[in-house]
């Protein structure tokens, strides 16, 4: 085993979701009803014996703090293994000041101490899961300085919208990482997430703050290109999916409305933890009809389900109709309430709106503990 | 809550042996009930609800399961610095080699000294296999306001049932005046639900003499009772109103189950203000296919559902395959009904699998078919 500890990167300003984004960072979007997007990445960590793991947040990091508490559900060890919320303060004069090497430069001092030789940097806006320990192991048989996750993309000219792109030359060498300009459909996706030793992570901290205070870690790696041994590495999982804006957001989870697809991401073999509500199972009454769908417990469901996510304790009222929709915990649709692509945030209750319609291509939205 | 005022002990070394093959490989409180649950979570959770913050729990018949399962008492937040769950099944002494419990009363009398190592003033004494919600505190502040040696829970029964439960008969005033067990002309419906609390030095010394009477079978309701009654000691009945239910067969573990799909049943198990608490699956949400038809149904997480399910409870990583049928029936973790297959009136245990196009019970039957071993093919 490879010892390593882990980083889960939240505080990236390239992405953003509208709506969603204003009440917590993309890692604590709620997923598949359950989960948190930030489950997969702290997971993969964890199932890939990496017990150290600090998630760097900035914004809003109530409900991130709230769902990651210590990491007891995560299955790390309580002696020795950790998971640490590092802070950063996010500069109010101009988001381009936000980059993810000033958050890692605020806490270098952690860094450093840690015992670890290497380091997996992985991001909190990714769904897929990964043997890191599998990855450690090629990045140190290779001897690269650096390894790069990338998925291979035949749909990178609409997908994947503020991406970096990493092109490659035959050996898998890096030869550059740019951002993706959504001109060709096939594109070597890098997926935010690094492999390098510790000092190498460090050196390139201090080198990028050393000469710019704007460059982000892959601005660095660029810069360094010439003297670095920098590699890709293909990830092989079934299901992989970037959160980059509301739609990404909504395909990333409906894609999963297929059982053998979401049974292939998160299986006995490869669990994704979370936090426990301790809600009861679904109670479904007369007169409910539900299809195609997943729903987590804690619901009360009285109407017509058809296609859609349902998180933790939602109630559908009789005689609603939810199609193609993603509810979030809590939320209540109204007796006779008719609701399609819709993408419901938390607490919120659609009672007095009869109809609300949007299309699959560009989703609607609910803010968060709204009574419509 | 800095001291331990009150201790609790959970008597769950029974076999439940009316369960049949359910209880062939573990203990009665390791069964799973309503979706996610296991029966032991009741009173666990009872526990942690009501601010009871330590809880043994005495286990004899099959603990491995049992024991696992409850050992450190997370799942319960009873991991406190002060509190915890600690499994104490029988063990081996220097004076007397290994001794099983020989009774209720017994297991208590021989784990006297993990009790004295809390110094509680009170024990509430629980039993591991009922269905129910209470809170324990309000308990103990009528034990303590009446001043009692022993208050034992009670809860009203239909009178033409009372022969079944051991019966408590009370003066006007809660006093109980005697105990009756399974009395064949009853004269009160208040029976013993098997809660007790009692002044911890009071029972101790009774359980000192008890431990060398031979006469005794060490039984809390045949001899602990009788005799604080014999020596006049004060007895209070705790009335208890609300759902209650010692699911001991397959029929009433089959409707105690279906009780949760009753609005109005007083077995709320959606309650957030006294969650039942249980282990976390990791399972993903349940998905309810494409075809599938659902009417009247209590489903929970990591189950996979094709077919139809009707009147029916559907516990943790349980599979209905497609153009199935499952009616007024309870299938437990893990159970694959394969595709075409009719379950009607059924209890279908663990891990059970019944191929495609099989047919296990039948609408008309008196009693549940318990189904606890696969099914091969149709009959």
């Amino acid at each position: 085993m490879i010892s390593a500890f882990g980083i889960v990167n939240s505080s990236n300003g390239r992405y953003h979701v509208e709506g969603l984004e204003d009440y917590r960072p993309i890692g604590a979007f709620s997923f598949l009803g359950r989960y948190r997007v930030i489950d997969f990445p702290v997971s993969n960590l964890s199932n890939s014996d990496i017990d150290r793991i600090q998630v760097y947040v900035s914004q809003n990091p109530r409900s991130l703090a709230e769902h990651l508490s210590y990491g007891q559900h995560y299955n790390i060890n309580a002696k020795r293994g950790k998971l640490q919320l590092l802070f950063n303060q996010d500069s109010r004069v101009n988001p381009i000041y936000n980059t993810d090497i000033r958050a890692y430069h605020d806490n270098l001092d952690v860094i450093r101490r840690m015992q670890q030789d290497y380091v997996v940097i992985t991001a909190g806006n990714w769904i897929f899961t990964e043997n890191f320990q599998e990855l450690l192991e090629t990045h140190v048989a290779s001897g690269a300085d650096v390894t790069l996750l990338y998925h291979k993309s035949s749909t990178a000219d609409r997908h994947y919208r503020n991406s970096n792109i990493l092109e490659l030359n035959r050996q898998k060498g890096v030869k550059s990482i740019k951002p993706n300009d959504l001109t060709q459909a096939n594109r070597n996706v890098f997926m935010d997430t690094y492999v390098m030793s510790k000092n190498r992570f460090i050196d390139l901290i201090e080198k990028a703050v050393a000469k710019s205070s704007i460059y982000n870690l892959t601005d660095i790696l660029n810069a360094e290109n010439d003297e670095l041994d920098i590699r890709g590495v293909q990830h092989k999982g079934s299901y992989v999916a970037s959160i980059y804006d509301v739609k990404s957001y909504f395909d990333a989870n409906m894609n999963l409305l297929d059982y053998d697809v979401a049974a292939g991401l998160v299986n006995a073999k490869w669990p994704i933890y979370t936090q426990t509500t301790d809600a009861s199972p679904v109670h479904y009454f007369k007169g409910a009809e539900v299809t195609n769908s997943m729903i987590a417990n804690g619901c009360i469901i009285r109407g017509t389900v058809e296609n859609s996510i349902i998180g933790r304790g939602v109630t559908i009222g009789k005689g609603a109709v939810v199609k193609h929709c993603m509810v979030l915990s809590h939320s209540v649709i109204g007796d006779g309430v008719h609701i399609e692509n819709q993408i419901v945030d938390k607490w919120a209750q659609v009672l007095h709106v009869k109809e609300l319609s949007a299309t699959e291509e560009d989703p609607g939205y609910v803010r968060r503990e709204d009574v419509l | 809550m800095v001291n331990n005022e009150m201790l609790a002990m959970i008597l769950a070394g029974g076999r439940g042996s009316r369960l049949k093959d359910l209880t062939n490989k573990v203990a009665k409180p390791a069964i799973s009930f309503g979706g996610k649950y296991r029966i032991v979570d009741f009173p666990l959770s009872n526990c942690a609800n009501s601010g009871v913050n330590t809880v043994g729990v005495l286990t004899q018949y099959e603990p491995v399961l049992l024991n696992s399962y409850v050992a450190g008492g997370r799942n319960w937040g009873l991991d406190t610095r002060n509190g915890g769950v600690y499994v104490l099944p029988p063990r081996e002494k220097a004076e007397s080699g290994l001794n099983v419990y020989r009774g209720t009363a017994d297991a208590i009398t021989q784990n006297i000294d993990f009790i004295d190592q809390y110094d509680p003033e009170y024990l509430l004494v629980l039993s591991g296999d009922h269905i129910y919600k209470m809170n324990y505190a309000k308990m103990l502040a009528f034990h303590k306001e009446n001043k009692a040696d022993a208050t034992i829970a009670v809860i009203g029964v239909p009178m033409k049932e009372a022969s079944r439960f051991g019966i408590m008969n009370t003066d006007g005033n809660g006093h109980i005046v005697e105990f009756e067990e399974k009395p064949e002309h009853p004269k009160s419906n208040l029976a013993s639900m098997g809660i007790y609390i009692f002044s911890w030095k009071v029972l101790r010394r009774l359980l000192i003499a008890d431990k060398t009477n031979a006469e005794s079978s060490h039984d809390f309701g045949k001899d602990i009772i009788p005799t604080l009654l014999g020596d006049g000691r004060r007895l209070m009945a705790y009335e208890f109103k609300g759902y209650w239910k010692d699911v001991g067969t397959i029929d009433s573990l089959w409707q105690a189950n279906m009780d949760l799909l009753d609005e109005k049943s007083a077995l709320n198990l959606d309650d957030d203000h006294w969650k039942i608490y249980t282990e976390d699956a990791t399972e993903i949400p349940q998905f309810i296919g494409p075809d599938a038809s659902i009417d009247e149904a209590y489903i929970t997480q990591g189950c996979h559902v094709e077919g139809a399910v009707r009147r029916s409870v559907v516990f943790t990583g349980a599979n209905v395959g497609p153009e199935a049928q499952v009616c007024d029936s309870v299938l437990m973790p893990g159970s694959q009904i394969g595709r075409g297959a009719k379950v009607i009136r059924c209890l279908v245990a663990n891990n059970v699998r019944i191929a495609p196009g099989a047919t296990v019970g039948s609408a008309g039957s008196e009693s549940i078919t318990l189904v606890a071993h696969d099914v091969k093919e149709a009959e």
